[in-house]
């Protein structure tokens, strides 16, 4: 095994070279290219990345550009995780044949995907990876809406987002169906690690990338990731987002090791009431029209309830 | 290469990012890499920005917030010390002016076309906290 990159502070983390490229075509402020850079500059390593269809696949590979420095395969909605696992099952067989050029090199295999790309249209696929037990790992960058194609929901918006086709008016408040509790139906596989983070917490996310990449085995990584087209806020808000999504508990930060080990890694000192989360947004605007206002109770009440849930499985130790 | 269409290329072809072989580019800062015309660092965003950042070094604490939450990896830091921006890169999202913790900021946003010295002359002074 390589010997892990040190990060101790940030000064540290900011000698990193790094091999994602600007001039993307990613929108103004968006929260993509920070989770991105923060995960590839975690390591040292060569790594094998892939990328669903998406915002981040098509922003970074629009032709004649790519800015990627590390290899990378473009492919399908559905397969980023599986185009990934194929690389590692290639690497493995050559590795015990003995055909590497270079076997000592111990490249890491990591996939990007939405959260359309991981919640809905690639879900078997990825489940397909954990279930198989491939050494890689798998990044949802998690704007809860199809943020590529105009605003569609997927199976990640929450209660109550305006989407373009959950529309919020008159006779409808937007999407009914609440958010898919990803990580825990990943963390169901029994795989070494599952984690929940956020680009905010920069020192919690390299921890836990680290962690994912030195352990042997499927690692499933959610970050959230305003964006600022579809949420509707400005652009230079971004990182105010994400710190309301962590200390609201919305976007609570948690890891689950071996499938039942959970830990709570982010006690926010203040916890802010979900009601400003949901007014820095432009997409729960409808929810403070008085005919409404019931579901920002109901929210505030879903959050608790799962926070509460967290710690109990924290607690319990199952 | 530039003026060649995408459907002008033999199935297969292969656009590489860097000039010969790739090395080590984990161990290779930007300035000292060779990219050919296919990385999109050769290329530049500066004309989506209505508002661009300007830094101002003097109250510059080298907490690195704004490297790490620089969506376009436009600040350029050195030795662990931010030197500045890259301005082919930046979109003018505004990003590090929110997260520069110090007082007066050390980064903040004037319209594009504004001349830095003249900003930097007349920055803002340190605000004073209300009790």
């Amino acid at each position: 095994m390589s010997e892990m990159k040190k990060i101790k502070n940030l000064k540290e983390f900011s000698t990193s070279a790094d091999r994602f490229e600007g001039a993307n075509l990613l929108c103004p402020g968006c929260a993509h290219s920070i989770i991105v850079r923060e995960v590839l500059n975690a390591t040292n390593d060569d790594l094998v990345l892939a990328a669903s269809t998406g915002c981040l696949e098509v922003c970074t590979a629009v032709y004649p550009y790519t800015s990627w420095d590390a290899s990378w395969v473009h492919i399908g909605f559905e397969n980023g995780s599986t185009a990934v696992a194929g690389a590692e099952a290639m690497y493995k067989a050559l590795k015990t044949k003995g055909r590497l050029k270079q076997p000592d090199r111990n490249p890491k295999f990591v996939a990007f995907g939405g959260d359309g790309a991981s919640y809905d249209i690639g879900f078997q696929w990825i489940s397909g990876c954990m279930e198989r037990g491939h050494n890689m790992m798998y990044v949802v960058l998690d704007n809860e809406v199809y943020a590529n194609t105009g605003g569609q929901r997927s199976s990640s918006t929450p209660i109550g987002a305006n989407a373009t086709t959950s529309p919020a008016g008159r006779v409808s408040y937007g999407e009914t169906k609440n958010k898919k509790d990803i990580v825990a139906i990943m963390a169901a596989h029994n795989i070494p690690y599952a984690a929940q983070v956020a680009p905010n917490k920069w020192k919690d996310m390299v921890k836990k990338i680290q962690h994912g990449m030195a352990v042997d085995g499927p690692v499933f990584i959610n970050a959230v990731s305003p964006c600022t087209t579809e949420w509707k806020f400005d652009p230079k808000d971004t990182m105010h987002l994400t710190d309301l999504a962590t200390d609201t508990l919305v976007f609570p930060l948690y890891e689950i090791i071996d499938g039942h080990e959970l830990n709570i890694t982010y006690r926010p000192k203040n916890v802010i009431p979900v009601e400003e989360y949901l007014a820095a947004q432009g997409r729960f605007k409808h929810l403070f029209k008085d005919q409404y206002k019931y579901l920002i109770k109901e929210w505030q009440e879903r959050v608790d309830a799962n926070w509460a849930y967290l710690n109990r499985r924290e607690e319990a130790r199952v | 290469m530039a003026n060649t269409g995408w459907d002008e290329f033999e199935i297969g072809a292969m656009l590489r990012t860097f000039e010969g072989e790739a090395g080590d580019t984990v161990g290779t800062l930007q300035e000292d890499r060779n990219y050919t015309q296919n990385s999109s660092f050769s290329a530049s965003v500066a004309d989506w920005r209505i508002e661009k950042p300007v830094f101002n070094k003097d109250f510059c604490i080298d907490c690195q917030f704004c490297w790490v939450y620089c969506p376009d990896i436009s600040i350029i830091s050195r030795d662990k010390k931010m030197i500045g921006i890259d301005m082919d890169h930046c979109k003018g999202c505004g990003i590090c002016v929110e997260v520069c913790p110090t007082n007066p900021k050390s980064l903040l946003m004037f319209p594009e076309q504004a001349d830095e010295e003249s900003e930097i002359a007349n920055w803002p002074a340190k605000e004073t906290k209300e009790k």
